[in-house]
């Protein structure tokens, strides 16, 4: 592999059961990442983008193909290992922001840190990432006391804690108004600039330009 | 401790610190709620046990019952046997009876009970009869024809055995005693309520009274009942007693309280019938309260797994958090069970027709019985959290 491709797919098909039917959510998607690429997956609904992206980031189980992720095969993985790669080398933005409740925005950022490390290296570090948002002075807060876009910088925030290799992002600005939705995508693009891999799902056209590389799938094909 | 183990304890913390008040008081409250309901009925039998068993022993046996030799129908040697007796260690008072085979008359109302004869003063130290007279006085060593009879062979209004009873005799009337063809009149010195059927069936007599009857029969008991130092294990005085040299038939107070031992047994199989059910109620109440917990944050612990959380930690925190559910259930409990319902039903006991029964609690039942509650919400909170986080994640998070 190159040395440069982070994510590596070859041929995954994904069938879902629906009711008695079949349905085929991914044909043989083959797929290589590098290191550094901002990738926007667009697509219909129901074309197989968040089938992919859960495919991608170790969240479901392919029928078939490999998935080879900074040189190692993660399809046949143990669940603990791939709990760790998770953990250590991916990072996550869900559409509907996905903190915890009972948690502040610092502790929200803080948790996966505290898994691999102590609490106080943690913290300092997530005071670090929330300095750099301009989040500081909110993130004591709980996440019913900010604003959706907040929510979702805490949420990238979080992401990012562990120096993940990659980040998937499944239409992370699809709750927000357009400004909020530029505040995210320009984190993204700070972000990426900064050398980290973004795997991106959206819908919206405009945000098409902040990526490196665009990828189409239409009825679980790549276009 | 590892920061990797803490983790759990902090997630636990956090959900009960800031999650909402009110579903944490109301799964507080219904765990209170289950835990008395588990310990309530449990200690309402344990009161009627031991006022049953406190009735037997407080008013008739004694706590040890000594009878005659097998072939004997009379203890002999009686002073020697006594001196033995309450020179013995752990036995604080004794008092000889001698059950009088006669039958009592007042207004053409005749019947058959059992009489004692008794030395007023000792019996005073043995039982506590003398404390329950509801009308009149105790016996006098001195009295030579005077009875003093249960509430149940007086009789009158609102007695339970009134249809066998002397139908309303009252204090000052005269009965007749009859005893081998030989009649005596003696005055109803008194009339006690003991609340025990079976004493307030009986009828006392003062020795002087008995060998003014009949002579032979004084100084010849056929029971010896034995008060024992609180504390002190009745088979071990019973030992004692047999090492000082008595060797007449020596029984505990359960040997000897005869269909009543059947009475409180039966109870006590009740009682674990319905600790059983209890503990199921208490099951399925608190598994509900938990499930209902854990699935309404499905989609959390799919996040945390998302984020690389490991299993274990996820239920292990929502386990602390259902045994923090549970100390909290116990506690309110202990709180509302000693606090309140104690100290009422001391003041306002059951009142059955063998004893006035209020709420007894062993320290070993009650462990156990908060043992059960805290179990059954671990295994509560295990069930549904560990299925949660073997489930797919996908599922988990978009239930799908």
């Amino acid at each position: 592999m190159d040395k440069r491709t982070i994510l590596n797919i070859e041929n995954i098909s994904k069938t879902y059961k629906n009711g008695d039917i079949r349905v085929s959510a991914l044909c043989d998607v083959s797929l290589v990442i590098e290191r550094g690429e901002f990738v926007m997956i667009t697509g219909r609904n129901g074309s197989g983008k968040s089938t992919l992206l859960h495919q991608l980031g170790l969240l479901d189980i392919p029928d078939k193909g490999k998935i080879i992720l900074n040189d190692q095969e993660v399809v046949y993985m143990d669940e603990n290992k791939r709990t760790m790669l998770r953990l250590k080398y991916l990072g996550y933005i869900f559409q509907e922001y996905a903190l915890i409740a009972e948690l502040t925005a610092l502790e929200n950022v803080m948790l996966p840190a505290m898994l691999i490390g102590n609490s106080y290296n943690a913290q300092k570090k997530a005071v670090e990432i929330f300095r750099n948002f301009n989040l500081k002075n909110k993130m004591n807060r709980l996440p019913n006391q900010l604003s959706g876009g907040e929510q979702q910088k805490v949420a990238i925030a979080r992401s990012l804690i562990n120096d993940p290799v990659i980040i998937f992002a499944d239409e992370p600005t699809a709750n927000l108004d357009t400004t909020a939705s530029m505040e995210v995508l320009d984190l993204f693009k700070k972000i990426n600039k900064d050398g980290r891999t973004i795997i991106m799902i959206t819908h919206e056209q405009e945000e098409l330009k902040y990526a490196s590389r665009l990828i189409k799938l239409s009825d679980g094909k790549l276009l | 401790m590892k920061t990797e183990t803490r983790i759990p304890f902090y997630l636990a913390w956090k959900y009960l610190q800031r999650g909402n008040k009110w579903t944490l008081l109301l799964t507080v409250f219904l765990m209170a709620v289950a835990f008395v309901n588990l310990i309530f009925m449990s200690s309402l039998f344990n009161g009627i046990i031991d006022g049953t068993n406190k009735q037997i022993v407080n008013t008739m046996t004694g706590n040890i019952y000594i009878t005659p030799k097998d072939g004997s129908d009379n203890i002999s040697n009686q002073e020697n046997i006594l001196e033995t007796i309450e020179n013995t260690e752990g036995v604080e008072a004794s008092s000889p009876e001698i059950f009088v085979p006669a039958s009592l008359e007042f207004n053409n109302q005749k019947g058959n009970w059992t009489v004692l004869a008794i030395d007023p003063d000792k019996e005073k130290n043995v039982t506590n009869v003398s404390q329950k007279m509801t009308s009149g006085k105790y016996l006098e060593t001195d009295d030579s024809n005077s009875i003093i009879i249960g509430r149940q062979i007086a009789g009158g209004e609102g007695v339970e055995q009134d249809a066998f009873s002397l139908k309303g005799a009252e204090v000052g009337d005269k009965v007749t005693l009859s005893l081998n063809g030989l009649n005596e009149e003696l005055i109803v010195k008194g009339i006690f309520t003991t609340k025990f059927l079976d004493t307030d069936s009986r009828a006392f007599i003062t020795n002087k009274t008995l060998s003014k009857i009949i002579p032979i029969f004084s100084h010849n008991p056929n029971t010896i009942i034995v008060k024992t130092t609180n504390g002190v294990a009745e088979s071990d005085v019973i030992d004692k007693l047999r090492t000082n040299g008595i060797n007449e038939n020596i029984y505990t107070w359960e040997e000897a309280a005869g269909f009543m031992s059947s009475v409180t047994e039966s109870f006590l199989s009740i009682n674990i019938l319905i600790s059983f059910v209890g503990v199921l109620i208490a099951a399925v109440t608190i598994f509900i309260i938990i499930y209902v917990d854990i699935i309404n944050k499905t989609r959390e612990i799919g996040i945390l797994r998302a984020i690389g959380i490991k299993p274990y930690i996820i239920f292990t925190s929502y386990i602390i958090k259902a045994a923090a559910y549970s100390v909290g259930g116990v506690i309110l409990g202990s709180v509302v069970f000693f606090g309140v319902l104690v100290p009422y039903f001391n003041l306002h006991p059951f009142v059955l027709p063998i004893c006035d029964a209020v709420l007894v609690l062993t320290k070993t039942d009650f462990i156990a019985r908060a043992e059960t509650i805290m179990w059954v919400a671990v295994l509560s909170a295990l069930i549904p959290s560990v299925a949660v986080t073997k489930s797919k994640i996908l599922k988990a998070i978009f239930g799908k």
